[in-house]
């Protein structure tokens, strides 16, 4: 296998006694888009703020393209391109004048894609930013991270404040990223989004890396709640029996249950019976974490502080 | 414009301090052309010497002597009129310079381009070098002018020398306030740490020529360096401007090894 694009190795970082990521080891490889999923607070900014040496680990180390997260951070950097998480811009410039200034100090000889991506998230350059809503202010985040078409792009919590056309736009330009072969670490909190771009996905709690899976694998193994409404009462054992159906609840013509893993054998049995409704909820993070710990609940995470 | 981190502080400070420039112009020029009309020079001269021998030393490097140009400019202007007008720039602008945008938090955005730390420390202070400039030459044209139009015969080049010696001191406690603010990445604490120490410098230096065992400790203070020398007669002494100089080096040197080692606020 090639060498990784990121690798994290038994990294930690402690904020005085308070508790940042621990032990996390982590690899990314070239051309995959991984997500890095967890809640907030679970040590996703920290992992991400010291592979871009803001902060500095207090056990372990990382690399990124095989160099010195530390020691070559200026090698590094002229190679990635960032999106931060909790997105600050200068006010008192427009878009266009903010994506020139960091033109400039990457040492780019033309911005011209600076255009081209703001043409495709509907983005007005020509506005001061002090005067741009959340979601413009995440759009020029996500222009500046990605202009330079960096080898690695890092990004923390893209589509936050996005409203949902322009998530598709930056979706589909995610997609092209990949393939044109270059890598994409995105961090989330939101699970459907995560299944939507990525390829891995690390799993991140408390500080600590609970798994890395790939989205195929998330998939079988995440719980969906599903109900049901069919036309008339339906057998009490409908779907008794049926693979990966759990907390079966038929009452008269509704039916609740949750699925493990791929729904299809469930709805093609279902469909032996009218059904004038489905209602699928997509699994939150903590179904997810329910689904790959079922016996540590909530709260019960080994805790290092 | 927006070419590098020197260009960007120019882009974001040039309006505020070219009226910051005029403003410190204003005054000296004002002061100077009053002097003619101060008709009763001898009677002002004898209050003046009627006042306890603490407020006069506070107030003036020289005996206090009004009867001359310089001495005049020194009460009026450089015992600390044109230090706070300085000051009032390098300090604000020292402690901003990084912990500005750590508070802010542009700070991540900045640094996520190829540019390092002790770069942008650099820039930021070579911007700020110029600004201090700019505004120490608007002091000059405004006192230039002032004497000219009201027939007051100083020397302009002397004059400039205790500007410079001006500039000097307030660069010495912007490079100061620079530091505390990489160390702690709060601006306001490093603006107002760096300016309440200026305030017991210039006590120290004032008291410590009246009180004998505070006298040995003069040269600790840079209002010391900045004045015990009487810039504005002698000129600027290249031993006390040395001082000042060095001062300035060495607290950016704290602030590069400060802010290079320590982990960024978000």
């Amino acid at each position: 296998m090639a060498e990784p694009i990121i690798r994290a190795d038994k990294l930690t970082k402690y904020y005085g006694r308070a508790r940042g990521v621990i032990e996390l080891d982590l690899e990314v490889q070239p051309g995959e888009v991984f997500g890095f999923l967890g809640p907030n607070g679970a040590g996703k900014t920290t992992t991400i703020r010291t592979l871009l040496d803001f902060i500095r680990p207090t056990a372990g180390r990382a690399t990124i393209f095989g160099l010195d997260a530390h020691r070559d951070s200026l090698a590094i950097r002229r190679r990635i391109g960032y999106l931060p998480g909790e997105l600050t811009l200068y006010e008192s410039l427009s878009g266009r004048e903010l994506l020139s200034y960091f033109a400039h100090l990457r040492g780019m000889l033309r911005d011209g894609r600076g255009e081209v991506l703001a043409e495709r998230l509907d983005c007005d350059l020509g506005r001061e930013i002090r005067t741009l809503s959340h979601g413009n202010r995440q759009k020029l985040g996500l222009i500046q991270a990605l202009m330079a078409d960096p080898e690695l792009a890092i990004l923390d919590e893209p589509t936050l404040g996005l409203d949902p056309l322009v998530q598709l736009e930056f979706f589909k330009i995610v997609d092209e990223i990949r393939a044109a072969g270059r890598t994409v670490f995105v961090s989330s909190h939101n699970l459907p989004e995560v299944e939507r771009i990525c390829d891995r996905v690390g799993i991140i709690r408390e500080g600590r890396l609970l798994a890395v899976e790939t989205v195929a694998g998330l998939k079988e193994r995440a719980l969906r709640r599903l109900e049901l409404r069919f036309a008339e009462p339906v057998p009490v054992d409908l779907l008794a029996g049926v693979p990966g159906v759990r907390d079966l609840v038929v009452d008269g013509a509704n039916l609740t249950c949750v699925v493990v893993g791929p729904v299809d054998p469930v709805l093609r049995t279902a469909l032996r019976h009218e059904i004038e409704d489905v209602i699928s909820h997509e699994p939150g993070l903590e179904e997810v974490f329910m689904a790959f710990y079922g016996g540590q609940a909530v709260g019960e995470a080994p805790d290092a502080a | 414009m927006l070419r590098s981190v020197f260009t960007k502080v120019i882009h974001d400070q040039w309006r505020i301090l070219i009226a910051w420039a005029v403003f410190a112009g204003l005054w000296p020029a004002l002061y100077i052309a009053l002097y003619p009309s101060i008709g009763a020079v001898e009677e002002m001269q004898s209050l003046l010497d009627s006042m306890p021998p603490a407020i006069r030393q506070l107030f003036a490097s020289s005996d206090l002597d009004i009867s001359t140009p310089e001495g005049y400019l020194n009460i009026e202007m450089f015992s600390f009129v044109a230090p706070l007008l300085v000051m009032a720039y390098t300090v604000i602008a020292g402690g901003g310079a990084t912990a500005g945008e750590e508070d802010k938090g542009t700070l991540d955005l900045l640094l996520a381009n190829p540019i390092r730390r002790r770069r942008v420390l650099a820039e930021k202070s070579l911007a700020f070098l110029l600004g201090t400039a700019v505004i120490g030459l608007g002091m000059w044209l405004g006192l230039a002018a002032g004497a000219l139009g009201a027939g007051v015969e100083v020397n302009l080049g002397l004059v400039g020398q205790a500007i410079v010696s001006a500039l000097l001191l307030g660069l010495a406690f912007g490079s100061f306030a620079m530091a505390i603010g990489a160390l702690t990445g709060q601006r306001w604490l490093a603006a107002g740490l760096a300016l309440a120490t200026s305030v017991a410098a210039f006590f120290l230096n004032g008291l410590g020529s009246l009180v004998d065992w505070l006298d040995a400790w003069r040269p600790v203070s840079p209002f010391y360096h900045y004045i015990a020398n009487d810039p504005l007669v002698h000129g600027l002494d290249p031993v006390h401007a040395g001082v000042l100089v060095a001062g300035t080096l060495a607290w950016f040197a704290v602030a590069v090894v400060a802010f290079e080692r320590r982990d960024l606020r978000r």
